[in-house]
Formats: structure tokens, sequence, C-alpha cells
């Protein structure tokens, strides 16, 4: 699977953590502000070279209709190198704060995968 | 009689062509791109440009193919993980959802100063902003005894279609226990990992249906892309089926008997029950015809792929002088995107964001062993540079290698879709 076992406990926390306590992602929310949504589509091309538009989760999770807390704690994470994988990593590696906001503001804007 | 019906016809005529012009009347207020090669550089730009335009630009897309197989993923087809049928495309997706005007024809000569593109059939077709982006011709004089004849004998497979599936023929039918020689391109060539991937390829075909064949590889260089990754997988998974040669080894490949499938070199003479030759690259021949090339490559600057010689014409992908960005259809992909921004904000005066790049390249060495090497980019004043890099590491757990497949699987439905949809 593309996500190990560490990353999956990560994600399930931050997904629990973004449906009933907001206020904990005073940063991430601090980063989304920052963000411009014309920005994040330019950006967002780069993401699109592998994840999928339709939003189909086959080897590499789907993206659109993210919600922009979680989008912003995954890339700043996978930035710090918290997460693995080297191409998210490098990916991540050279967003600012205002890039990651702008496509946290994108993709959180698209239609889910159904 | 004929006076009148003279003039009849030219009333008819002179309506007709009155008719036939008015779509042209109206698309005359709209900005007009024409994009050259509907791969991965073309296809992706002609999409992005009508996408985000949304109808204020008209885009045309001249590939003379109807059915685009990707080179991408033919190595998997090779090594019979992959059919032949799951790495075609059409341009239905870019014709119906994006509107772009698909033409199914080759270009053949570029008119810079009349700013038109010269069809095989006679037509022309005018642009505003002009994208090249044909991929790679071959050069087969760079090996002695190797030609465009020869290619049947000897498959290159170096661009999708017919001869990659030539190839897979002649490795299904050589007899057991016989020679494969393989012979990798000299720098820079298209896809750098691609030739070993397809040795590892065929070596996992020969395993399950010739396991006593041999792989020899004739090396124009002295080493290659993930080279330590692919040394190791082929010591673990093909354990004495391959040797590669380097050229200081082997001295050079002095000559190729087609006739005697025989590879002439300073150490030895190699005689092949099958082969595949992959001779010397140069950008497409539009690229040439179009004067944007400085010898066998097109100089492009680095913020934006306009060709360094005309600034309406950028070129993408293969054909480019991207310098440290391989060429790969993840870089044209790359590309497309910066090239289809820069010339929206020309035709539009949409905003102009900074270019920036990036590339992975997946290979695949045995079943569920995947590995990968990438790197990002930014435009610097006279190249584009890199920004940061990885790679896959020897020794990765398999748990790994697989995780690493899996993505590749995933990257190839997401640029594909991010071409042709």
């Amino acid at each position: 699977m593309f996500f190990n076992f560490r990353m999956k406990i990560f994600l399930f926390v931050i997904l629990f953590l973004t449906s009933f306590c907001k206020f904990v992602f005073a940063e991430e929310q601090k980063i989304i502000a920052m963000g411009d949504i014309e920005f994040g589509e330019y950006l967002g091309a780069e993401c699109a070279a592998c994840h999928h538009q339709a939003g189909i989760s086959k080897g590499i999770p789907a993206i659109n209709g993210m919600d922009a807390e979680v989008f912003v704690a995954l890339m700043v994470a996978y930035r710090s190198k918290e997460m693995e994988n080297p191409v998210m990593q490098m990916i991540a590696g050279r967003l600012d704060d205002e890039q990651i906001g702008s496509l946290a503001l994108y993709f959180s804007k698209l239609d889910p995968p159904k | 009689m004929s006076k009148i019906s003279r003039r009849t016809f030219t009333g008819i005529a002179a309506a007709s062509v009155a008719t036939l012009s008015m779509p042209s009347i109206s698309l005359g207020a709209l900005p007009r791109v024409v994009v050259i090669g509907g791969g991965a550089g073309g296809a992706t730009a002609a999409r992005y440009i009508a996408k985000d335009s949304k109808g204020g630009v008209h885009v045309t897309l001249v590939e003379a193919s109807k059915r685009y197989y990707t080179c991408f993923f033919s190595n998997l087809y090779l090594g019979g993980f992959r059919n032949y049928g799951s790495i075609g495309h059409n341009y239905y997706g870019l014709a119906v959802n994006r509107g772009v005007n698909v033409v199914h024809e080759w270009a053949v000569s570029v008119d810079s100063a009349a700013k038109k593109v010269n069809l095989g059939s006679g037509n022309s077709i005018s642009y505003d902003k002009l994208v090249i982006s044909p991929g790679i011709d071959l050069k087969y004089d760079t090996i002695n005894g190797y030609s465009a004849e020869a290619q049947t004998h000897m498959p290159h497979a170096w661009k999708s279609g017919t001869q990659v599936q030539l190839l897979r023929n002649q490795v299904m039918n050589m007899k057991q226990g016989g020679t494969f020689v393989m012979v990798p391109p000299p720098n820079p060539y298209r896809c750098p990992p691609g030739p070993y991937e397809r040795v590892s390829m065929i070596a996992h075909q020969f395993k399950k249906s010739n396991p006593t064949a041999k792989i020899v590889v004739l090396d124009p260089k002295n080493k290659f892309s993930k080279q330590g990754l692919f040394m190791e997988g082929w010591q673990r998974h093909y354990p004495g089926m391959i040797e590669w040669i380097d050229a200081d080894t082997h001295g050079g490949l002095k000559n190729i008997n087609v006739s005697k499938m025989e590879f002439e070199t300073d150490l030895d003479t190699f005689k092949a029950d099958a082969a595949c030759v992959v001779p010397g690259q140069k950008a497409g021949a539009i690229a040439m015809a179009a004067g944007v090339n400085n010898g066998d490559w097109c100089p492009i600057v680095p913020a934006s792929m306009q060709s360094q010689a005309d600034e309406n014409i950028y070129v993408l992908g293969d054909a480019s002088i991207a310098k440290s960005m391989p060429k790969s259809g993840f870089s044209a992909n790359s590309q497309a995107k910066v090239a289809a921004n820069h010339i929206r904000g020309a035709l539009t005066g949409s905003k102009v964001f900074d270019a920036r790049y990036s590339n992975t390249c997946w290979s695949l060495v045995a079943t569920n062993d995947g590995i990968k090497v990438g790197a990002s980019y930014a435009a610097g004043s006279e190249a584009i540079d890199v920004t940061s890099k990885f790679v896959s590491k020897t020794g990765e757990d398999s748990a790994l290698r697989k995780a690493t497949y899996e993505e590749s699987i995933g990257w190839y439905e997401g640029i594909t879709t991010d071409m042709f949809s």
C-alpha cells in the first residue's frame, strides 16, 4: 500500500481532529489564509502529473476535495520529512507556506472522488 | 449560356466561400495556438491552454497518429506486465471535452515570418503562438551497418508503436538458450533509464519462457542512469543472464552485420539470435524545418520554454535542450504547463507565474520491484537548474519496492489523464 502503518495512524488522527476540533489547526488555518486559489490552480498542475484528476486512488492517493487543513498538515509533514516518500518530500520541500495554502484552497474546492 | 453559367458558378462559389469562412471570421477574434505533436508535451500543452483559457484561445493540435501509444510503460509490455492496448490513447477527450481542433496530419514546415504551419496535405494553419513538441528522430548512421531498413531485423523500438510489438514478437520467438544483444543509445537520448529497464523486462520474460537465454548489453557509455540499482536487481533476479559491457571494455561498436546478426567490437564479435539496437537521437524533423534547432536539439529560454530563435515558438520535451532535465514524458508534461501558462498570459493577459519544473522516472526491475529517480527544477538565467533530487536506494525492502511499483501505475493513470482527458 502507498501509506505505511505510521502514516495511516497519522492520517487517522488528523482526520479525527479536523472533524471535532478545528481550533487545533490554528497553524494550518494561518497557512490557508495566505493562499490564492488562482496560484493554487497553477501550482496544482504539478500535482496532476501523478494524482489522478478524476480523483481515483490507484497506487497514488486522490487529493481532489481534500479538507484544506488536512492538506496543509500533510504537506508540512512532507516538507519537514516527518512523512516518508521521496517524491512528496521533494515536491513539498520547495513549497513555502503561501504556496501550500494556495494548493490547499484549490484542491479543497475540487469534487472529491465519488 | 456559358457566360451565365460561369457567373452563376462564380456566385455560388463566392457564397460558399463566405459560408465556409464564417467560422474562421468568428474565430478570427480569438488568439490562435497551434501545437505540433500529440505526446506528453504537446497533448498536455493543448489541453492546458484550452482548459485554462475557457474558450478564450483557439487551439489546434497537429498529430499524425490517430492512436498514440506511450513510450513510457512500453517496456512493461515487453516484460509481459501490460497488454499493448492498455498503453494506447486517442484524442477524443481533447477534441470533445476541451474543444481542441485535432488535425491528423504531418506538419512539414513552418513559415515563421507569416506565422503559418504547412501540412502534408498542402493546407496551412495560422498561429499567434506555436508549440513544437515532436519528440525524437533517430540518427541511424551513428552505428555502422544500422539503417531504417535494418530496424525490422533489429528493432530500435524507441518510438512506441509497431516497432515495440515487433521486438516483443522477436523476444518471444528467440530460440531456446539463444543470445539477445541490446545496444543502448549514446547520450543524450530519450528516457535515460529506459534501455536498462528494457533489459530487465526482457530478462523477466526470458526467465519465464527461455530460462537459459543470455542478454549481452554492448553499451556506448561507461555508466548509466540508476546503474547501482539495476545491477543489484539483475544480480538478484536474473543471476548469470545479463552481461553488461561498457565502452572502455569492448572498445566501441565497429560495425553491425545485419544479415549475419553480428556485432563487431574490439573485444569480440558477438552473434545474436535477436537484438534491439537504439541509435543516437535528435529533435524531430519539424524542429529542424522550423529552424529552431542548434545542431541536433533546440535551445530554449528556461523561464518559459520559448525557442531562443523565435519568441512566438515554444519547444517542449525531448526536442528541447533542457540541460539537467532528462528527456522524459514527465519532463515534457511539466514543461508544457510552464509554456501553457506563459502562452495564455501573452495572448489573454492572464497572470504568468514563475516557471517550476519536476520529473520522476519510475522503472520496473522485476515483479513488484520498482525503483525511481527524480528532481525538481527552477529556471536559471542560462539553463534549467536542479533544486533538489532523490533516487531509490540499493537494499530497500520488498514492501517499499512494491509500493514504488504501485505508485508508478498510479502515475501512468494520472499523467495519461493529464494529457488526454
